[in-house]
């Protein structure tokens, strides 16, 4: 194990050259048009309009962001941070007895409720096509615009990959240590929550922060199902930015550095979670 | 050791919410359609009529082929790529592959409509950088949004970029689950790279291959936001696909009626789709 490690650390050197090559041209492809739009976001008109565009020969400026945010964009923050925050505990507080269950108790529909599960998470992939149902249907049960309608919507379709997540993680958990608890006299509940819970940490990270990730850029449902400029999510508020600013590049690239800070301050803290979270849930089930 | 009843309690919340959300709306979504709809409210029942009046709308036919030939052309792009990507990072150290891995993936975590817009601003016709680098090396005046097919092209190509990297996360997964004795014993054997792919790697990664063709199929048939921000559906309708399609019958000309049977009919759309993946790659094994 040691001696590959090595060898494939340290490559021939033409094939460095072009490991740093492919590396570079990576890095150009995926974070250019991020950091163009950061950039762009603290460029004043004149600069913006400059021939050839500029990298770095620029007076920094923050009106953009001024301007962004005296549209009411902080609101519009505050509510999807309320809306990700609502559904990543409800995510998690629904999944985990789901997939205790599924792994460690065998009751009637077991196998074909699991199968209802799996075949969700594809289902909730192609919420766009159900959404135009679902609006009808909520609208019909007087559940739209309200502060819980995001967050009901957004867990339900979160919920069968985060179950899937954790069930692959309690699967590794030996069955010895409940039975042990069983025998000592723990409840089911108290095993769920005092044995595997604990166990269950490094799975809990990764669905919560791939449910927080996929809540916070929602579009479609936010889009739809409410119509209150007080509960409007971040991305159609950007989106009507597109209408709103018309082409000032400025204010917009602004919006669009404030919806991403969220995400990669995440990512930098918990960015090998959700690698590790989304390889468990997916091959081992 | 448990009743047979004990772990129900455990999986009703998570089925009464996915019951809700992600299941009843269908079946009223279908009852709906049954019916003529004026301002929001069904009137008098028309059986099948608002899906056999799609059948005689001239313009659903361009709409559905721009649809599959978008979807085709991503979900193969996107398979391509990162199946390359993924054997090249399996090769690579632990070190430099985990930063490999980190910046690929940072596309798939910002949201569609912020990378959308970033891309639009690239892109954008009188001051996009994309205008001002062609301008620079001599190519002209490049203005891709402008023409019908490199309109789809470009709306293709940031389909691609922004899903690479759970591609890549899940194809690495899969990669990482094969033994190395496996190659090392084709090795010896006498066999080539090429044959080793073929023959060992594709058929031991079918899993994780089956699941990310199902997961960019669903994903790139129901995107609303890429082609929304992107393009609008333009020029003309030459990026009018079937989700923006649905959308607008629904909430910009409040045809209802027609928006309900189209949604329903991608959505049994959506399910035969998954179906057939799945009884493809059982075929081929």
């Amino acid at each position: 194990m040691d001696a590959t490690r090595k060898r494939r650390w340290a490559l021939p050197d033409r094939w460095s050259v072009l490991v740093v090559l492919a590396f570079a041209l990576l890095a150009v492809l995926n974070l250019m048009p991020l950091i163009w739009g950061v950039l762009t976001s603290f460029k004043s008109p004149p600069d913006l309009f400059r021939f050839p565009p500029t990298l770095f020969g620029f007076t920094p400026t923050l009106e953009n962001y001024q301007r962004v945010i005296e549209s009411g964009f902080l609101g519009n923050m505050r509510v999807s941070l309320f809306y990700s925050g609502t559904t990543v505990a409800a995510t998690l507080v629904l999944a985990l007895p789901a997939a205790y269950a599924f792994d460690r108790f065998d009751f009637p529909l077991r196998q074909p409720l699991f199968m209802l599960v799996v075949a969700s998470i594809p289902l909730s992939l192609g919420a766009a096509a159900l959404l135009i149902p679902n609006y009808l249907y909520f609208s019909r049960l007087g559940l739209t615009n309200a502060w819980y309608t995001l967050p009901l919507i957004l867990t339900a379709h979160q919920l069968p990959m985060a179950i899937w997540i954790m069930k692959g993680t309690i699967e590794g958990i030996p069955r010895e240590l409940d039975e042990a608890a069983v025998a000592d006299g723990a409840s089911h509940f108290e095993v769920l929550r005092f044995v595997i819970l604990p166990l269950t940490k490094p799975a809990f990270g990764a669905a919560g922060v791939l449910t927080f990730v996929a809540s916070w850029n929602e579009f479609v449902a936010g889009s739809v199902m409410v119509d209150s400029p007080a509960l409007r999510p971040i991305q159609p508020a950007i989106y009507n930015f597109i209408g709103f600013f018309g082409r000032e590049w400025g204010p917009l690239t602004a919006s669009a550095t404030l919806a991403i800070l969220p995400i990669l301050i995440a990512f930098a803290l918990l960015g090998r979670l959700i690698v590790s979270g989304l390889t468990k849930g997916s091959v081992k089930g | 050791m448990y009743s047979r009843y004990a772990g129900l309690p455990y999986v009703v919340p998570a089925f009464a919410l996915l019951g809700m959300v992600l299941f009843s709306p269908v079946f009223y979504g279908f009852w709906f359609s049954l019916f003529r709809i004026r301002y929001g409210a069904p009137t008098d029942f028309i059986g099948l009529g608002n899906f056999t009046g799609l059948l005689s709308d001239p313009m659903l036919g361009g709409i559905v082929s721009r649809s599959a030939v978008f979807t085709a052309l991503a979900v193969l792009l996107t398979i391509v790529i990162a199946l390359a990507l993924a054997l090249w990072i399996h090769r690579l150290g632990e070190r430099l592959g985990f930063a490999v891995q980190m910046i690929v993936i940072v596309p798939w975590i910002i949201s569609t409509v912020v990378a959308t817009l970033l891309f639009r601003w690239v892109f954008v016709n009188d001051i996009g950088l994309a205008l001002s680098l062609a301008r620079w090396a001599g190519l002209g005046d490049l203005r891709l949004l402008n023409d019908p097919t490199s309109a789809m092209a470009l709306l293709i190509g940031v389909s691609v970029w922004k899903r690479i990297g759970y591609a890549v996360i899940i194809l690495l997964a899969g990669l990482k689950g094969i033994p190395d004795d496996y190659e090392e014993a084709a090795r010896i054997d006498g066999a080539t790279s090429w044959q080793i792919f073929r023959r060992i790697t594709l058929p031991l990664m079918k899993t994780p291959l089956l699941l990310v063709a199902i997961v960019l199929t669903l994903s790139n048939l129901n995107t609303v936001e890429t082609p929304l921000v992107l393009t609008g559906g333009g020029p003309g309708n030459a990026t009018r696909i079937l989700p923006i399609e649905v959308f607008d019958r629904a909430f910009v000309t409040y045809d209802l009626g027609s928006a309900t049977a189209l949604a329903l009919a991608m959505f049994l759309g959506n399910i035969l789709l998954v179906l057939a993946y799945v009884r493809l790659a059982k075929w081929k094994a």
